[in-house]
Parts: structure tokens; sequence; C-alpha cells
């Protein structure tokens, strides 16, 4: 069956890429014709899996193109199909009919609950984990449930675990994995980082003995350092450690060397750290890192740009708190006049649940410098409830179509930031490339 | 007169799962908007204070692991519990907090952990680690207040053996998959699994809990004495998840 199952997830894959198509679609037919294909591929080189609530997509393809301009040959998954038909999608089209997959390294990004079903399966030498925030509770459960399927499969992998060690709910990992050896990115106390947070938070208590953790500081959310205060349980030492970070020069050093990031952010900085961290742990030359920071492509719908004849519109996916939280820092930042459109959308890849947009700080947003909030999207009126509740003195309106929410915001002459949810992110970009255009 | 509404939000940094701070956003602008003074006060694990003095006790959901941390202190605090809802103390319950109002529950992990043991109801766990997930709408009668509460549920836990439900499920599953009933009230507490938060898509329950807190200090004090707000926002989120789930 395993030739058949290659040939057929080669053949829809082809077939459906005719139609502009593709995705999981030709490696659910795979897996149709035989549920065990994952196991029965050869591999060549390293093989690294990067999971984790935020920053998935963005550090796997910067990891992907590190290995790239090194010049191995990589297979990646890099639309961001991350469960396990999309991962099958992405080995099995570049795989021969005997089942060797037609490269020399493999970087795949994997959905947290998709780990148990990839990690047994195939020969992976890392896993490096990024973070884990409450994302989509509805789908992925509490959180607690998410890192508990992760751990279960751990106790007998044997190869890298490449973790957040500012996180404690990633760190947390190495505890299950005693034949892993384990290596820690992160960054040092910085000019941002704080005493207390405010953010929605995780890792409360230590998932060792359960006694309270103590913060020396916070990055952001429950990101920072820490240690419990009855056992040994704490951040590990840094292996890659960024310091000097400076947020609005978008910088950061290693070691001596000053490094400009690609994205904005703090949590952006995790990602490079975590490139770096893999670059270190495979002996890939630094200078490949680099070039990889200069050169990577500004993802759709994250803080985008768009200017014409001096109307400015930025456009950015909010998908949860911490992301969200991420996106008002950038939006409080701004001094300027400017409306804000929210687009807010309840279907399953956003998230049925909306609660999430409490623990999110819109109050940010909800200051002088904002002269007016828009909102649309299936759940246009709860977030407008959201607003009102924050005791928010502008003008708040509802639009039911997302084109005319859009229109009414670049067309009030003030600069518009647009957010939007995971399934409203195309058609919000749409309507404004149809305005800006 | 001015009334007062003084709160407190008990376990505030540990239950605050799924946006339950909106709730107390809800009380505070509802309260403030009609003139009613309202203070906020929060009570932690080990935090010495008297929850009789309040009007209105408020405990949220948090995470099963979370949850766990805070139960000796609760548990200790029974007697002054007992004592603030003698005294006409209204307790607002989300998920965990209504849960361990009760006798037991058990958690994911099948452990049991004992509750306050003021009610008769318990909670089991889904089996196979089921959980009641997506939006729900009750029909509820308030002491005669008759109102559709719109909200999302998101419980493994299966609470039975509730004596006076909160109100009948019209959409979604309620206290347990096949209760047809969901939460619990009494007079003296209001316990369910609504989240969204439960109070912004529901300004009849926030002004009935705000009624119930002045009647702590004044027993006259009535729902219609309330002045009444616009709800402009409220009746058109409301109405947009009534239309969807073909609701009248």
């Amino acid at each position: 069956m395993k030739s058949l199952s290659i040939l057929s997830t080669k053949i829809s894959a082809f077939l459906l890429g005719l139609v502009g198509r593709g995705g999981s679609l030709p490696g659910s037919i795979g897996l149709k014709l035989d549920p065990n294909i994952l196991q029965k591929l050869t591999f060549d080189g390293p093989v690294i899996l990067v999971t984790g609530t935020n920053g998935k997509t963005s550090t796997a393809n910067m990891i992907a193109d590190l290995f790239d301009r090194a010049g191995y040959s990589v297979v990646s998954n890099r639309k961001g199909d991350n469960l396990k038909a999309g991962i099958c999608t992405a080995l099995l089209t570049n795989s021969s009919l005997s089942g060797k997959v037609k490269a020399n390294a493999c970087v795949l990004e994997v959905d947290e609950l998709n780990i148990r079903h990839i990690l047994p399966f195939i020969p992976v030498r890392a896993l490096v984990v990024n973070n884990f925030f409450r994302d989509q509770l509805d789908r992925a459960r509490e959180m607690e449930q998410l890192i508990d399927s992760i751990e279960k499969v751990l106790p007998e992998y044997d190869q890298e675990l490449i973790l957040n060690g500012n996180d404690p709910n990633v760190i947390r990992l190495a505890l299950k994995a005693p034949k892993a050896h384990c290596s820690y990115f992160g960054i040092a106390k910085n000019k941002y980082s704080t005493d207390q947070t405010k953010e929605a938070s995780e890792g409360k208590f230590c998932p060792c003995c359960g006694s309270k953790l103590v913060y020396n500081y916070y990055q952001y959310s429950h990101i920072g350092n820490f240690y419990c205060e009855n056992c040994d349980f704490k951040t590990p030492v840094l292996d890659v450690e960024l310091s000097d970070i400076d947020l609005s020069k978008e910088n950061f050093k290693l070691g001596d060397m000053l490094i400009h990031s690609p994205y904005e952010g703090m949590y952006s900085m995790y990602n490079c750290a975590a490139v770096l961290a893999v670059a270190k742990h495979f002996d890939v030359d630094l200078k490949y890192a680099l070039e990889v920071f200069a050169h990577a492509p500004q993802p759709k719908g994250r803080n985008e740009h768009f200017v014409k004849e001096g109307q400015e519109c930025i456009l950015n996916l909010i998908k949860n708190p911490t992301g969200a939280n991420e996106v008002m820092k950038v939006i409080d930042k701004d001094e300027q006049d400017k409306v804000v459109c929210i687009v807010l959308n309840d279907h399953e890849q956003d998230g049925t649940d909306v609660s999430w947009i409490y623990d999110t700080f819109f109050e940010k947003i909800c200051k002088e410098s904002t002269k007016g909030v828009v909102c649309t999207g299936t759940r246009a009126y709860d977030m407008a409830l959201r607003i009102y509740y924050e005791n928010y003195k502008g003008k708040i309106e509802i639009y039911n179509s997302i084109d005319e929410a859009i229109q009414k915001c670049l067309h009030s002459g003030l600069k518009c930031y647009a957010i939007a949810t995971y399934t409203a992110l195309l058609p919000t970009r749409n309507a404004i490339v149809k305005e800006m255009n | 007169m001015k009334h007062l509404v003084n709160v407190c939000w008990m376990y505030h940094d540990i239950m605050d799962l799924y946006g339950d701070k909106g709730n107390i956003m809800v009380l505070k602008k509802r309260c403030l908007d009609r003139n009613i003074e309202f203070h906020l006060d929060t009570c932690g694990i080990g935090e010495q204070k008297d929850l009789s003095q309040y009007d209105l006790i408020f405990l949220g959901g948090g995470a099963d692991k979370e949850q766990i941390s805070l139960i000796p202190d609760l548990l200790s605090r029974k007697e002054n519990i007992k004592k603030a809802m003698d005294e006409h103390t209204f307790v607002l319950l989300i998920c965990g907090g209504y849960q361990l109002f009760g006798q037991y529950y058990i958690a994911a992990d099948g452990s049991k952990i004992e509750g306050l043991k003021f009610y008769d109801y318990y909670t089991d766990t889904g089996k196979e680690g089921k959980r009641c997930i997506g939006n729900i709408i009750l029909e509820a009668d308030l002491d005669g207040l008759k109102t559709k509460i719109i909200g999302f549920e998101n419980h493994g836990g299966q609470t039975e053996n509730v004596k006076s439900p909160l109100g009948k499920v019209l959409k979604g599953y309620g206290n347990s998959f096949d209760a047809g009933y969901e939460g619990f009230y009494d007079g003296k507490i209001l316990g369910t699994y609504l989240h969204g938060p439960l109070l912004p898509k529901n300004p009849q329950v926030a002004d009935f809990v705000i009624t119930k807190a002045i009647q702590k200090r004044n027993p006259d004090f009535s729902f219609n004495d309330l002045q009444p707000l616009e709800d402009l926002f409220e009746e058109k989120a409301r109405k947009a998840l009534l239309d969807r789930f073909q609701i009248k």
C-alpha cells in the first residue's frame, strides 16, 4: 500500500494544484490508503519539528530558510498546514515511490495536539517548542491537557529538545523526557522587563510540586525568569540568550553582535532565539541565520502596511489574548489620531468562544487618540460591547459587511489600524487592497 | 440615597479563565452609570478578609491544576462564607466556583476534590474526557424576572442532583450532557457554567445581581428601582445570537 499511498497523494496534490488548491487533502487520501505511511518513510539528514502556540509558522519558515541557505535541500510545510494530513502532504509529495523523502533536511511546523501523531513515527532529531498560551480553548481544551498530550510521547524520545527557557509551561517538558538532551533559548533581562504582569497568565504554579512560581522578571505574559519557592524548578541556564532588546529599532544582541529582528515585538525576538538555538545545535554557521533574518519575508496580515495618497492602513491578525496584547501594545505606542477597525469572527478556526476578548487589553486602544472604533464580523456586537464596557468615550460603529467597515475607516482621513481574527483576515485584507489599489 | 455595592472577587489571580473579568467590568459600569457607588476588593490565598462584610462575592473558573491549589484556603473560609450567605451577601459563581459550592467534583485526571458542601449537587467528570462545548441559551426565571440567558459553555464537569436549576436549556447542554437544565439558583447564590462572559450580553442578569447585592443593606430595594439603561449594543448582540439559533 505504501507506493499506492504515495502515488495517490502525489497525483491528487498535482490535480488539486491545477485548480489552485492542495493543503491537507492529498495527505488525507494518502493516509486513507495507508494509515501507517509515516513510519514507512525513510529520511536523510535532520528532521525538525516546531510547535507552540504563537509564532510556529514564522519560526519554522525561518528554520527551513536557515537550512536552505546553508545548502541543504529542504522539505517543509511552509503554508502552515500543520495537522497530520497537511504534514503527510508535504512529506509524501516529496518522496520517491519507495518511500524515501527526497531532501536532506525536513522542517515541519506541527500543531500542538498533533505532536503525538508525528513525533513517535518519524526519526525526529530536534523538537523546538516556542511557548504555550491559551489559544482557542474550545478546540484545544485547557492548556493543561494540551501539554499532557505532548508529555505522553516524550518518555521514549532520545534526541534534542530545543525549548524556550523563559516559559515554565515549555521547560516542564524536559521533566518528562529523561532520554532526551535539552537546550534552551531565551532573552536576558532588559529595559522592557517588568516585576509584575497584568496580562492573562498561565503557569502560576510549579509543575513539579504545585507551589507558587516566583518571577524575578517578566518579559511579556508569563514568559520570564522564574523559580519555584519550594523545589528546584526554575529558568535553566540559557544556551542561546539574546540581550539589549530595543523594540523601537527592532534590534537585539547575541553576545556582542547587534542583530536586526525581521519582525516587531518581543515575541518575535523569541522566534529569532529559537532559530539561533537550532543553528547552534546543528552547527550551522551563524552567517546563514543572519541572512535569514535580513531576508525574512513579511507574512500577510502581520503588521502589514498599506499606503495610498497619504492614507495609511496597518493590518494585523489577532488569534488569542497574548498575540492580541502584543498588537495592542503596537497601537498604544502610536500617538497619532486613528480609527481602529476590529473584525471578530467566531468560526471554528477563530475559536467559537469569543470570551477571550475580555482577556485582551483592548483598553490600550480606548484612548483619546482613537477617534473611532468600527466593529464588524460575525460577533461585531460582542466586540462593540467589549469596547463599550471599557468606558470608551469615542464613537463605536457597527457594520454588517467587512467591505463597508473598511471603506468607512479608509475614508475617515485618519490612520487606520485593522485587526482581524483568522477567518476574517483574508476578507479584510481584500477589502483594504480593493480600496488602496 | 446613594446605594453602594461592595464586591469581593475571590482568587481573582487564579480563577480568571475565559474572560471572567468582563463580569466585573459590567457590574461596575452598570452601577456607576446609575450613580451607585461600586467598590471592588479581591481576596487571595491566605488573605485575612471577613467575607460577610461584602454585598456580593464573585468566584470565577480556573484550569483544573490551578483551581486545586486554592482548595485548602477556600475550605478554611467555609464558616465565614456560610455567615455571609446567612447575612444576605449574594454569591455569583461561574464554572469552577459553581462546582466548589457543591459536594465535590472529579477533576479530569480522576482525582476527587471536596467542595464546600453547602448544596447537594456534585460534579463528575465527562466520560472519556468529553466536554460540553458551545453556545448556550437558557430560559430563566429569577424570582419572577423571566429572561433568556445567552453564553458559552466549556466544561468537562457533569453536575448532577441540582435541585433548583437556573434555567431550562433552549440550545446547548447545561449541567451535564443530557441535563436539559443549567446552573443553580436559590435566592442566595447564582451558579452557572456560562462564560462569554456571562454579564455583558445578559444585562437583566447583571441588574438582577446588582439588585440582590443592594438588598443586603436595603432589603426593600427591588429590581424596578434600578434606573433603566439604554442597552443598545446589548440588545443587538442578543438578537444576533437568538436569530442565529432561531430562538424567539
